[in-house]
């Protein structure tokens, strides 16, 4: 139940929704009511059937059970019909326009038109209310494909607020922002809530959830575990419900001392559009974390690095099994015995409509043919075995990739190089929306290779991960490496002003 | 681990995953196993109900026809899976290797023309491989443009005359050869699609094709070639069209440049039928050549009955929207 406090009826009540997706019940009869002017935090891990219980709320897929109603009407007829009775979702992948400009996006599906004409003036009138209520300033004629991925985020906010809709859903609205971002967005709801709209907010960072919200839901699994207000519960009570089990102290793993060896890789002077002249090395068995802002150009560097995306300046060497060679091509750094884990996994990391049988096979398929032909017997042994290495749950290697959870799919990916023995891996925001459990996973499969002794190269925005993990953190800005933390002198904080640029380095 | 079964390793029927809704089943089967079912019923109802369809020389004569577009369907397989839409160049591809193999050999001998012919299918191959594979340009523009060009060459080197092969000679006997009852092409079909599937489903080249056609991206990631891997499947629809050409030029012994006309969407039409994705990624060869069967018994069919032309290419339109919408559908359902 909502906040005891807060007595007004509810503006949108979901009732014993139901909904199985072949077979597998996605969300098991949730109900949820939140009132006007209350901002509700739905959480729970990846697959615990948020997303689905949110889409179900807009009208985006219809429930097989149960019934949402707004203001007392139930609702049907898809995501039209719940726009038009004030259920407004943004959703968690962007779904803006890149060639179109940011007032044709706000305005999108509602476009003002007079005999199949824009009206333009019209359309911007819309479009800069929506942002004046939101309180962003952008240039209302610039194209998407010209705002950082943060703006994105808010001008897709502004396009739901247009709507002016009585319940407005976000589905993890702070997974690609900065904290100051993140500040901004959640002043911005505050308002948003005290004008008497009812939010409801779906996030991984519980921090946000106990500094925002008013009442938190906890799903696991598709089922209710419950609904309390926020000043009854703690932050450590909501992650056991929803992983429903004392987190074991193994998240907080051992930091055996490893032993570092040679030199693996050596970077030198790279340039690349973003990246503006790095140097940086990675010995055997050691594990280096870039850390830095979203956008400070980590990903770009390390694609620069392994010759994934072209460079303009810069050498690189790798050297493995006692023999160097340079890397001038991304052929040649597989085939020098890089692994690369991209943070795109669904587009870049996987084919998700091949089994998992297919992803593991594909770059290692020089060893597992004979004379160009592969080997069905040798594969299945293969494949078999590192999916139980990699922990792949279910271990069904015949289902396509694209049927395992986000934390699954990403063992699948570790998985492809893993039986390679790559002397060194890297890895772009490894865990990802990937859920606690299957962290940890990551986490030894990342540590047990740099036991074995190959070199770990990773950029992570999860600060948390990344001090725990890391032996060596560069910090990254403008493309540039700002600052290096051993592990003794990392701190959240120490990162964090290194790369926002608040403080000189001083090493 | 199950082993898949033998359908399932040879790429004619995805392994069946996990559980779906009765619904989603059924579609489902429909899009692994329709073309089976398809195929199985059709011969069977022609059998029992159209006269004169189950005779040894209608069933020859069926294969007889559905060879040379067979073929380049087969090769062209390769080009579909790889997310590359078709080969449009194969009009001019099989027009220009049948007026080779018959204009040349006239003036020059038969080794000669095999291998200038095989010369010219290596340079399309070459060209819109490279063209689309390593300067990623759009592979139906790519190929209008060779079909123009290859078209415009051959015109303008024959000057469309038609060529005739000796009465009597090689070539008619080639194009007339059984083997026991079965023409000689029927046979090159079938020995084109069991070596041309063995290279889709079991080499790594073949792999990497079809991986390639699901995910770029992720392919290339896995430290692929990507460039050459997209030369290989236009060089092996080249090497087809070759064949069809020289399996139509011994068909009719004659040889003229607009003789493949309509070769390229009658083959794509075999392809989906088959249920070889537009997408990419999903399809194998032994559905095309399934795919060939169902379009010529069905055509077989609506001649034997009496049907026209026009009716033949309504028919196999409506088949394609039917392919094209259950393999769409099956895919959303398999996402959710």
């Amino acid at each position: 139940m909502p906040d005891p406090k807060s007595l007004s009826t509810p503006v949108i009540v979901a009732d014993h929704i139901r909904k199985n997706f072949g077979g597998v019940s996605a969300v098991d009869g949730v109900s949820l009511s939140v009132a006007a002017g209350e901002i509700h935090a739905v959480v729970g891990e990846n697959g615990a059937g948020k997303s689905t219980l949110m889409r179900i709320l807009a009208g985006v897929i219809a429930a097989d059970e149960g019934e949402v109603r707004v203001n007392g009407v139930a609702l049907s007829g898809g995501p039209r019909a719940a726009l038009a009775a004030g259920v407004a979702l943004v959703h968690q992948e962007l779904s803006l326009i890149p060639d179109m400009s940011v007032a044709e996006n706000i305005v999108l599906g509602s476009t003002p038109t007079s005999a199949g004409f824009v009206k333009r003036r019209e359309m911007l009138a819309t479009a800069r209310s929506a942002l004046e209520e939101i309180g962003v300033e952008v240039d209302l004629d610039e194209p998407i494909s010209r705002l950082s991925v943060s703006l994105r985020q808010f001008v897709e906010i502004a396009r739901a607020v247009a709507r002016k809709p009585k319940v407005l859903i976000l589905d993890e609205p702070t997974a690609t922002l900065t904290p100051a971002e993140t500040k901004d967005l959640l002043d911005m709801l505050e308002r948003l809530a005290k004008n008497g709209m009812a939010i409801i907010y779906i996030s991984h960072r519980i921090p946000e959830v106990f500094q925002l919200c008013t009442a938190v839901t906890v799903l696991r699994d598709g089922k209710l575990i419950h609904t309390v207000p926020i000043p009854d519960t703690s932050p450590s009570a909501v992650i056991e419900a929803m992983v429903g089990r004392e987190l074991a102290n193994e998240l907080a793993a051992d930091h055996a001392a490893r032993t570092v060896g040679d030199v693996v890789l050596s970077a030198k002077g790279i340039r690349a559009p973003k990246v503006n002249g790095v140097d940086l090395e990675v010995r055997a068995g050691q594990i280096i974390g870039l850390g830095g802002l979203v956008g400070a150009g980590r990903t770009e560097l390390i694609r620069a690095i392994i010759g994934a995306d072209p460079r303009t300046a810069g050498e690189v060497s790798m050297t493995a099994n006692g023999r160097t060679r340079t890397i001038n091509n991304y052929q040649v750094a597989v085939r020098s015995g890089i692994g690369y884990v991209p943070e795109e996994r669904r587009t870049d990391g996987l084919a998700l409509s091949m089994s998992v049988i297919d992803n593991v096979v594909l770059p290692n398929r020089s060893a597992l043919a004979t004379a160009g032909v592969l080997r069905n017997a040798r594969i299945l042994d293969y494949v078999g075995r590192l999916a139980d290495e990699v922990g792949l749950r279910p271990p069904r290697i015949q289902q396509d990739a694209g049927q395992f959870s986000g934390g699954n799919q990403q063992k699948v990916v570790i998985a492809k190089w893993l039986g390679r023995r790559p002397a060194l891996i890297v890895l772009d925001e490894p865990t990802r929306g990937v859920d606690v459990g299957a962290k940890a996973e990551i986490h030894r499969l990342v540590r047990g290779l740099a036991d074995d002794g190959a070199g770990v190269l990773f950029v992570s925005s999860d600060l948390p991960e990344l001090l725990d993990l890391a032996d060596i953190i560069h910090v990254v800005r403008d493309g540039q490496i700002v600052g290096t933390l051993p592990r003794a002198e990392a701190d959240e904080r120490a990162v964090m002003s290194l790369a926002s640029g608040q403080k000189a380095v001083n090493d | 681990m199950a082993k898949p079964t033998f359908t399932e390793s040879i790429g004619v029927v995805a392994p069946t995953s996990t559980e779906l809704s009765t619904g989603a089943r059924v579609i489902k089967f429909v899009a692994d196993r329709g073309i089976i079912a398809f195929t199985v019923i059709l011969i069977v109802y022609a059998a029992i109900f159209v006269n004169g369809f189950a005779s040894l020389p209608n069933i020859s004569d069926v294969f007889y026809r559905a060879a040379p577009i067979g073929i380049v369907a087969l090769g062209m397989t390769f080009v579909v899976i790889s997310a590359n839409y078709l080969d449009l160049s194969v009009v001019a591809q099989v027009a220009t290797s049948a007026v080779i193999f018959i204009g040349v050999s006239n003036q020059a001998g038969l080794a000669p023309a095999i291998l200038l012919a095989l010369l010219v299918a290596v340079i399309y191959g070459v060209v819109n491989g490279v063209a689309v594979g390593f300067f990623h340009a759009n592979a139906v523009i790519v190929t209008l443009a060779t079909t123009f060009v290859g078209l415009g060459v051959l015109r303008w080197l024959s000057g469309g005359s038609i060529f005739f092969g000796p009465n009597g000679g090689v070539i008619q006997s080639l194009g007339q050869a059984k083997v026991g009852p079965i023409p000689l092409s029927a046979i090159v079909l079938i020995v084109m699609a069991v070596i041309l599937g063995f290279v889709l489903q079991k080499t790594t080249f073949g792999f990497s094709i079809r991986s390639y056609g699901s995910n770029k991206a992720a392919t290339r990631l896995a430290g692929v070639r990507t460039g050459q891997l997209v030369v290989g499947a236009f060089l092996i629809t080249s090497i087809s069209a070759m064949v069809a050409g020289f399996v139509l030029a011994a068909f009719s012994n004659t040889a003229v440049s607009s003789m493949a006309e309509g070769y390229d969407f009658q083959a794509l039409a075999a392809i989906i039928i088959g249920g070889t994705s537009v997408f990419g990624g999903k399809g194998s060869v032994y559905r095309t050549l399934l795919g060939v069967v169902f379009v010529s018994v069905l055509t077989n069919i609506l001649v034997l009955v009496g049907l026209t032309f026009g009716a033949q290419q309504v028919a196999i339109g409506v088949l394609i929207v039917v392919a094209v919408s259950i393999d769409a559908i099956a895919r959303k359902l398999v996402k959710n």
